[in-house]
């Protein structure tokens, strides 16, 4: 089709309001915003895009449409990312690609039947076009301002070291400027807080959310905690690309996420635990444990106990002590496609559930396992005290 | 019963078929349009045609439809009817050509349900003059609103061999000599030098120039408001010096052009030639009579109501209404051909929905109404 620019840019609003109601609605679901803010730069992707097509593209073949959109997801990603939209990667894929549908349907389908000069008329659609770009943009304007009023306040964190502990009672975004050091932990007790770009040295617990949802820890690095890396106890949170490095004590362990099961999941993502007794360790929760990497832990790697249900995807564990990846006492986990190498013997222990297993289903629970690479091991995957494994 | 406020076509071939499905989309009854043709078929002169060139495919794609909507267009149809999405992924491509038959039976179906043969007129209009409250046609009846589709004013032969006993034009019936000399270099000559291959007659291809290869017969961006608004921005002789350019002949690009042709001349079947040099039999594949002035009743229309022209063409608003002739109580439109100055590819299926849609919003904008 040739598109006039108005006909491209009244055709993308268009066709972005049914995704912009979505996002609204599942914004008010999820009490989150980041839905709206992925749908808006989708459609402010698609609108600088469609000023740089219209100057380049004097006629747009329909078999053209993927590239671009595949052109598109990637700048759309970029500024999720640029911008800090806490979006799950699946989410916003599943997002954009059914958004695209829709308006493939829309453009080819939907608008020229409903309006019989669509085609000729470079998409343009007449006395609605600007009305329907009026809704769209009216909406994302009120609903961007009603999010701009309701962020917490960010509060950035100098470069150097900064005496702790530091206590988040109130919703606020800690932002460290590179080189900002909190010395004796960060205590978190407010809802909608985020810390990020932070690096925090000793404290009891390096950091501890309690009793606070919606936390998102992102691109924090911990090390010299007394107690657990990151403890966090009848909270949500949502841990990204942390850093949590040897916890001193021999009952530490790196990320200790307990007693959140009647709470929204929380979500550790793309983090490196080095150290501790367990690496991961979710207690009576609801969690997605992914790609992160454990390393030399001395009781498991990951562990997901006490009537959790977690997902368990994509994560490296390596080194570990006795077992590599752990559901047990009435757990649900689903655990795929991680790679588990060299977990040792645990002889002294003298305990037979923990001679170098790779995945162990431990005391009534079970475990869906399929895809996952587990080598230097005493046995791949093994089920105890009515425990089941199956394959997924 | 007055006729007064009503629609005419005048004209029933494919442009004022497409004037009546667009009109009847837009919320007319049967009675409220007179069609005036002389043959009850709207396919008839253009099955002759096409008939007569053995045209296998359209040169239109999945939207060269006569339905006033464009989609869902023959490419979907033809994948719910062949249940194979075999269609569609050719349209994807820009390379769905729908077959003659298939265009030909969808034009049959819409024929049946849109209540033309209740509407058409066996005549033929030979004269149109605006009077206070529409147009007078021959004298008689009075429309409010008239669309003009009279189709190519006939066929061109060159002057040198007009009278020539070899000579037969390409939309003609006719057979294949074993020599055969084509002349012209468009879309029919080259279906044309493919079906004289076929027959096994040695071609000689009398040509000026060479043809240009285009997959519709203009860039596609012409057929939308993208190339249309610095089109109709342009002065006349710049609009005029475009059609002129736009209207050197032309085909589609593609092996199932190009081989045989080659194919042929390895053999020593094909060659080209500047004039014609006394072959038995010559095809004249070179299209129509150009100009208002071919076309008696377009020329009458002129003269009478003294209508601004520009080089053998009608001056058209953008919409392809007559400027002079239309106002919020009548509207007079021309469409084919003879609409290329507010469409340059007036004489296709899209040049005639152009006219057609432009035309049914001036009517349902009208204070007669």
């Amino acid at each position: 089709m040739s598109f006039t620019l108005r006909g491209r840019l009244e055709s993308r609003l268009a066709a972005g309001l049914v995704p912009l109601f979505a996002a609204a609605g599942l914004a008010a679901a999820i009490t989150e915003w980041w839905p709206l803010a992925l749908a808006a730069a989708m459609l402010g992707v698609g609108l600088v895009f469609d000023v740089a097509y219209d100057r380049w593209l004097e006629y747009q073949p329909g078999w053209l449409a993927p590239p671009l959109a595949l052109l598109e997801l990637g700048a759309v990603m970029g500024v999720v990312y640029g911008a800090g939209i806490s979006a799950p990667l699946t989410v916003a894929l599943a997002f954009f690609g059914g958004s695209w549908l829709l308006g493939q349907v829309l453009v080819h389908g939907v608008f020229p039947y409903t309006r019989l000069s669509y085609g000729e008329e470079g998409g343009e659609l007449g006395r609605i076009g600007p009305a329907l770009a009026a809704v769209v943009l009216a909406t994302l304007g009120v609903l961007g301002g009603v999010a701009l009023a309701m962020q917490p306040p960010t509060v950035r964190l100098a470069a150097g070291i900064h005496q702790g502990p530091l206590v988040l009672d109130h919703a606020q975004k800690l932002v460290g400027e590179p080189g900002a050091v909190v010395r004796g932990g960060i205590l978190i007790t407010a809802d909608n807080v985020t810390v990020r770009n932070v690096t925090v040295v000793g404290g009891e617990s390096g950091i501890e959310v309690d009793d606070a949802h919606n936390v998102t820890l992102e691109r924090v690095r911990v090390s010299g905690a007394e107690l657990d890396g990151i403890h966090v106890r009848r909270a949500t949170v949502h841990i990204r690309d942390c850093l949590v490095h040897s916890p001193a004590s021999e009952y530490a362990q790196g990320i200790d996420i307990s007693f959140g099961f009647d709470l929204a999941p929380s979500d550790v993502e793309g983090c490196t635990v080095v150290g501790g007794r367990e690496g991961i360790v979710t207690h009576f929760t609801m969690a997605r444990v992914a790609d992160n990497r454990v390393v030399g832990t001395s009781l498991r790697g990951l562990t997901l106990t006490e009537m959790s249900m977690a997902v368990v995807e994509g994560n490296h564990v390596e080194d570990s002590l006795g077992v590599g990846i752990y559901c047990g006492d009435y757990s649900e986990c689903e655990i795929d496609d991680n790679r588990v190498r060299g977990v040792r013997a645990d002889e002294a222990s003298g305990d037979k559930t923990r001679m170098g297993f790779g995945i162990v289903a431990h005391h009534g629970a079970e475990a869906t396992i399929s895809g996952n690479e587990v080598s230097g091991v005493a046995s791949r995957a093994r089920s105890f005290l009515g425990a089941r494994i199956s394959a997924g | 019963m007055s006729e007064t406020n009503s629609c005419a076509i005048v004209g029933g071939g494919l442009a004022g078929f497409v004037a009546y499905a667009t009109l009847r989309h837009g919320g007319f009854s049967p009675a409220e349009i007179a069609v005036f043709g002389t043959d009850p078929d709207p396919t008839a002169q253009w099955r002759r045609r096409a008939g007569a060139i053995r045209q296998r495919r359209m040169r239109s794609e999945s939207d060269g439809h006569c339905a006033p909507r464009s989609f869902p267009g023959l490419a979907v149809r033809a994948a719910r009817r062949r249940r194979n999405p075999a269609p569609l992924v050719l349209s994807f491509l820009d390379r769905y050509h729908p077959t003659v038959e298939e265009f030909l039976a969808h034009t049959e179906e819409l024929r049946a349900r849109s209540g033309w043969d209740e509407s058409f007129r066996p005549q033929r209009v030979t004269r149109i003059r605006a009077v206070p409250d529409g147009f007078e046609l021959d004298g008689s009846s009075v429309f409010a609103h008239v669309f003009v589709a009279t189709g190519h004013p006939g066929l061109n032969l060159p002057a040198e061999l007009r009278g020539d006993d070899r000579v037969i034009h390409a939309y003609e019936p006719h057979h294949y000599a074993p020599e055969v000399e084509i002349v012209g270099a468009g879309m029919a000559a080259a279906t044309e030098w493919l079906n004289a291959l076929a027959a096994g007659s040695t071609v000689i291809s009398v040509r000026r120039r060479e043809p240009e290869r285009r997959p519709l017969n203009l860039p596609r961006h012409f057929f939308t408001r993208r190339g249309l608004g610095s089109f109709h921005s342009s002065a006349p002789a710049d609009r005029a010096e475009f059609l002129r350019r736009w209207s050197a002949p032309s085909y589609p690009p593609g092996r199932a052009w190009d081989e045989p042709v080659e194919r042929a001349r390895r053999e020593g079947r094909f060659h080209v030639v500047s004039s014609p040099n006394g072959a038995g039999q010559i095809i004249c594949a070179t299209g129509f009579n150009r100009g208002y002035r071919e076309d008696a009743l377009l020329a009458d229309c002129v003269e009478e109501h003294g209508l601004p022209t520009h080089r053998g063409w009608i001056v058209l608003a953008p919409d392809s209404t007559v400027p002079a002739l239309t106002d919020p109580m009548r509207t007079l439109s021309l469409a084919g051909v003879a609409g290329q100055w507010a469409f340059p590819a007036a004489d296709t299926l899209m040049g005639a929905k152009y006219a057609a849609r432009g035309f049914l919003r001036r009517v349902l904008t009208c204070r007669s109404r």
